[in-house]
């Protein structure tokens, strides 16, 4: 972790305590802090700006509303931010009525562009520099593809076991193994 | 312990962290991670371990007038409040470190029963708790199959409730919970609470809850129920599952 990547870091704690505290310009300060990393985290998962935006949105509504709860619970404050923001992201993506009002050309263009993001050749550009690189690229390939799709492109097991052509329980196995030997990787 | 319900326990886990999870079941996991200090670190730590993926991410600029717009809404939105003590959490026990494997069978058990079969979850004794525990639990859900509150009924007349999701009470009203020991006694009250939150109650002299015994909340005028018998809609309902496993 560089030192800017760690005050960054220590500046989320305060302000997502702000906001337990009930300061709304905590939400601001994390806006400021990570605003745009969050909403390209967003774009990347569902494409569409305007889909990313309403993700971001709903996540700081969601960090507003449960910071006190979390100020007493365990992990970073820019780990918990990144996960709401997430499971934001997967709910809208899974939401079928969410996505009817697209059209059908944009639901492929949709798609088509979560199919890009996790290319076999340039996924060490996803991971970094750091040791969970060096971890994911001790994996066996298909673990790894797994992984990336279901982390980075918001892929379900169902949608990972289509995309690589492989019965569901083989991609959940995947998953889970590829899973636990990053954790004895990184441990 | 080596045993199947530890690996399930971490596969439950892996799948959270990954978004892998319904959202019902990940609503049910954020209840035993809410309850349970071990889990929780454990889901924190591999959160932190995938962050760099997230971090890779190109940042895109916040279009213009974003965070006046966010102002203006949380201005709008109260804050859940911060829950007094976890349900399981006892003061006087020390956290114990992440230790998932030594976590007691019953709660594994509970777990990997809850996520499993969906319908009910028994998380028996978080390693912290001393006795006395719940004889039976039940997930409260509502009509569409969401998970509001967990019921933990002690079988002394006395039963803890705790909300996992938004529940709302309009003003001038009440929430009730209530159980049906048997069809001849009827449903009997365990409590009004005055909002949705975890709650201690103490009900009447009640037989001692049995497996796949009825509990629900309802809504009712301010003060509970005016018959002694549930007169509101119910909020949420769920079968209890005993905890003797």
């Amino acid at each position: 972790m560089t030192d800017d990547t760690r005050q960054r870091s220590r500046q989320l704690d305060r302000a997502l305590t702000a906001c337990a505290e009930g300061r709304p310009e905590g939400i601001d300060a994390i806006l400021d802090i990570e605003g745009s990393q969050l909403l390209g985290v967003a774009r990347r998962i569902l494409i569409r700006h305007d889909l990313a935006e309403e993700a971001l949105q709903d996540a700081m509504v969601l960090i507003w509303r449960k910071a006190a709860q979390q100020r007493q619970g365990e992990g970073t404050a820019r780990g918990w931010i990144y996960a709401v923001l997430r499971n934001r992201c997967l709910t809208i993506l899974r939401d079928g009525k969410r996505l009817s009002s697209l059209s059908p050309d944009e639901l492929t263009r949709m798609q088509d562009a979560r199919q890009d993001l996790c290319h076999d050749d340039d996924w060490k550009l996803l991971a970094g520099k750091g040791r969970l690189g060096e971890c994911l690229d001790a994996l066996d390939d298909p673990a790894r593809r797994a992984i990336l799709l279901a982390h980075v492109a918001g892929y379900s097991h169902g949608e990972i076991s289509a995309r690589q052509g492989v019965p569901l329980g083989t991609a959940k196995s995947w998953i889970r193994r590829g899973l636990a030997s990053l954790r004895e990787c990184l441990s | 312990m080596s045993s199947v319900f530890q690996d399930d326990v971490i596969a439950f886990a892996d799948d959270y962290v990954m978004g892998l999870m319904s959202p019902t079941e990940a609503e049910l996991f954020e209840a035993l991670i809410a309850a349970d200090p071990a889990l929780a670190a454990h889901v924190a730590r591999l959160r932190e371990q995938l962050l760099p993926l997230d971090l890779s991410a190109e940042a895109l600029a916040l279009p213009p007038g974003f965070a006046a717009r966010l102002q203006d809404i949380i201005a709008r939105t109260p804050q859940d409040a911060a829950p007094t003590t976890p349900l399981s959490a006892d003061p006087t026990v020390a956290p114990v470190a992440a230790n998932l494997p030594r976590a007691p069978m019953r709660w594994l058990a509970g777990l990997a029963a809850s996520l499993v079969l969906g319908l009910v979850l028994g998380f028996g004794g978080a390693m912290q708790r001393p006795a006395p525990a719940p004889q039976v639990v039940a997930v409260l859900l509502d009509d569409q199959g969401q998970p509001r509150a967990i019921i933990e009924d002690y079988g002394d007349d006395t039963a803890q409730i705790r909300f996992v999701s938004d529940v709302d009470v309009p003003q001038g009203f009440s929430i009730q919970a209530w159980t049906l020991p048997s069809r001849e006694m009827g449903p009997q009250s365990l409590g009004v609470l005055d909002g949705p939150r975890a709650t201690t109650l103490a009900g009447p002299d009640l037989p001692v809850p049995a497996d796949a015994q009825l509990y629900e909340i309802t809504l009712e005028p301010e003060g509970g129920s005016p018959t002694g018998r549930p007169t509101g809609p119910i909020i949420a309902k769920g079968l209890a599952a005993a905890q003797n496993i």
